[in-house]
């Protein structure tokens, strides 16, 4: 438990600037994310904080503390990493007891400890599997046990569920969030994955090229991306070149080349333009309908590929934009070469200006 | 001893491989249970009268022994703590002209030893009167480690360091890290290359016979000078023992830290 500041971080490696001019403030308890796709200083930032790396400039404090010269070992910050780095000539038990053998505590305490964080973690009975004996999931589980039993006052976790199978990235997920929410430890995740991000983090922190571009909850983050980049990131597959035409008291008017008439979307919708920008009209594949093409201000095209997803068909739809629109569709009747109408509901669209 | 999926064509190949290897030190273990005066193969009769000769030659094998013993011994610890730790420094921290270090720490294994015997016969004739027990260790310390750098270096270049830094997260000194993370990970390579380095020494004659003294002589420097004025089944014996003290070195390494070591 414990409070993490980060004031104007920099971090370069020869030429490159992995992370520049970073701040933020995870409060006590916490648990954020930072988002990010590789390369953007997500795991430099980490690294940093767990005290592996030094930054250039800037100062880390915990709890008030400068700790940029504290050794990594004296920091009691824990870290679970991508790859779990188990000790792999340590029993489980073994590996979740190393970190209580270090502070020297009485065996009979270390036993009591290792226990309980195995049954808080559901390792009951493996207390004597060496790690190649563990399945990825129970590898996992030692992994975390054996960063929380010491009680860090800042928990890192670096992409904790990508090496995990669909069903059992679910059960982590709620388990690290419930052995969190138990436990009440700072928690930084860092990850490449938004739905992990969003499903986990109390904030999501994301980056770009070692810049925060949006801090926001992870209904906003979602809902409300501040640009193009986020909002790509957020699933936002359709960004439709246009332009701002007119921006009134509650409502923009966008003109898009191949529209006759302007489309007319709330003010709120519109991010960070103003009258005469290019601009890119973004809205998810699965905010749009496809309509009877006789139904009005509908819009009219040409069914092109189609690819069954599983639990969607992913549809794109040529001949009303430039470039063909994508709809992702739980039930699909029609075929390639079909016309149809396509309704786009002025809700779901956001207003960026154009990169 | 096979699996259920080796050909028969392999299992051919490997007992050959066996056979090829084995069949000699059959014919030498043999050979000195002999009772004739010329090493005869099959022998004539059964006799232990050239393992007695051993202990009695005038040849004083047991001294050429603890002479080899007491070097090997010595050259292999010191080696140990100087190979060990350059090895790690090497490969943990990636420093500037570390290839050249590397192949620096290597290179004894690439100078012919009587080349080198010659360069430290000539170094200790200017440096005056150095012991030859001296001279030996000091000669044997270079051309061993080798062996315990390699070992160990290859180790740890596909060592995952991300493991030291999960024990500095748990609050370990990177010196506890290192005693309780690293080298008990990399111990099959440091044992492999002390076992390596320590069989050489033992065994090594070149350098051992330009720059001992009376006073100071090896094993197999002794067994070379037997051999000049005698052909009797001793040197068998000899063999015999040495044979088994390999085997001994071998099984108490099997059961310190396990052979499969050598399979990784």
């Amino acid at each position: 438990m414990a409070l993490l500041e980060l004031r104007n971080i920099t971090k370069k490696f020869d030429a490159l600037t992995a992370v520049k001019n970073l701040s933020l403030t995870v409060q006590d308890g916490d648990m954020i994310a930072l988002l990010g796709e590789s390369g953007c200083g997500k795991t430099t930032t980490l690294r940093m904080i767990a005290g592996f790396s030094k930054p250039n400039e800037g100062e880390i404090l915990i709890d008030g503390v400068q700790v940029n010269d504290i050794p990594a070992y004296k920091r009691n910050v824990g870290i679970f990493f991508q790859n779990y780095a188990l000790f792999p000539h340590m029993t489980s038990f073994e590996n979740i007891a190393y970190g209580l053998k270090i502070k020297k505590l009485r065996k009979q305490e270390i036993e009591e400890k290792v226990n309980t964080m195995m049954d808080l973690v559901g390792l009951n009975g493996l207390e004597n599997r060496y790690p190649r004996q563990l399945s990825g999931g129970q590898q996992q589980r030692v992994a975390l046990a054996r960063s929380l039993v010491v009680r860090p006052s800042i928990l890192l976790l670096d992409e904790p569920l990508s090496n995990l199978d669909a069903k059992l990235r679910i059960s982590m997920q709620n388990e690290i969030k419930r052995i969190q929410k138990v436990l009440n430890i700072t928690t930084i995740i860092v990850t490449h994955d938004q739905s992990e991000a969003i499903s986990l983090a109390d904030k999501v922190i994301v980056m770009k090229k070692g810049e925060i571009l949006q801090e926001s909850n992870p209904h906003d983050v979602y809902e409300k991306p501040m640009n193009a980049f986020v909002a790509d990131f957020m699933g936002f597959e359709n960004f439709i070149p246009s332009k701002v035409k007119e921006i009134g008291e509650d409502f923009a008017e966008i003109a898009v080349e191949s529209l006759e008439k302007p489309i007319r979307v709330k003010k709120a919708q519109c991010f960070d333009v103003t009258v005469g920008d290019e601009a890119k009209m973004a809205i998810r594949p699965q905010k749009i309908q496809l309509v009877d093409p006789q139904k009005e201000n509908a819009f009219i095209g040409t069914i092109g590929n189609v690819i069954y997803k599983g639990d969607y068909y992913r549809v794109e739809i040529k001949g009303i934009f430039e470039n063909p629109l994508v709809v992702h569709m739980n039930e699909f009747k029609l075929k390639s070469g079909d016309t149809t109408g396509v309704w786009l509901s002025s809700d779901e669209i956001r207003i960026y200006k154009s990169l | 001893m096979f699996d259920k999926r080796t050909g028969n064509f392999t299992k051919i190949v490997s007992i050959c491989a066996i056979i090829f290897f084995m069949a000699p030190l059959v014919v030498i273990i043999l050979a000195s249970f002999s009772p004739t005066e010329l090493v005869l193969f099959p022998p004539k009769g059964f006799s232990l009268k050239w393992y007695h000769n051993i202990f009695s030659s005038s040849v004083n094998f047991m001294s050429g022994l603890s002479n080899s013993l007491e070097v090997g011994i010595l050259a292999t610890l010191l080696d140990l703590l100087i190979a060990v730790p350059a090895a790690l420094g090497l490969a943990k921290y990636k420093v500037r002209g570390a290839k050249k270090l590397e192949t620096f720490f290597a290179s004894p294994m690439y100078i012919p030893s009587i080349t080198f015997s010659l360069v430290l016969l000539q170094l200790f004739a200017m440096m005056g009167r150095v012991p030859a027990s001296l001279r030996i260790f000091a000669g044997h310390l270079i051309i061993i480690m080798p062996y315990i750098f390699r070992n160990t270096y290859s180790i740890l270049t596909t060592y995952n360091w991300t493991l030291e830094e999960a024990a500095a997260s748990l609050g370990a000194s990177p010196r506890r890290t290192t005693f309780d993370i690293t080298l008990p990970l990399v111990k099959a390579g440091i044992v492999s290359g002390a076992i390596l380095s320590f069989l050489y020494s033992f065994d090594e004659a070149v350098l051992a016979s330009m720059l001992n003294s009376p006073k100071f002589i090896t094993l197999p420097v002794r067994i070379m000078n037997y051999m000049e004025y005698a052909f009797d089944p001793t040197l068998a014996a000899i063999s015999t023992l040495l044979i088994l003290f390999s085997l001994l070195i071998i099984i108490l390494v099997e059961k310190v830290v396990g052979l499969n070591m050598f399979m990784k």
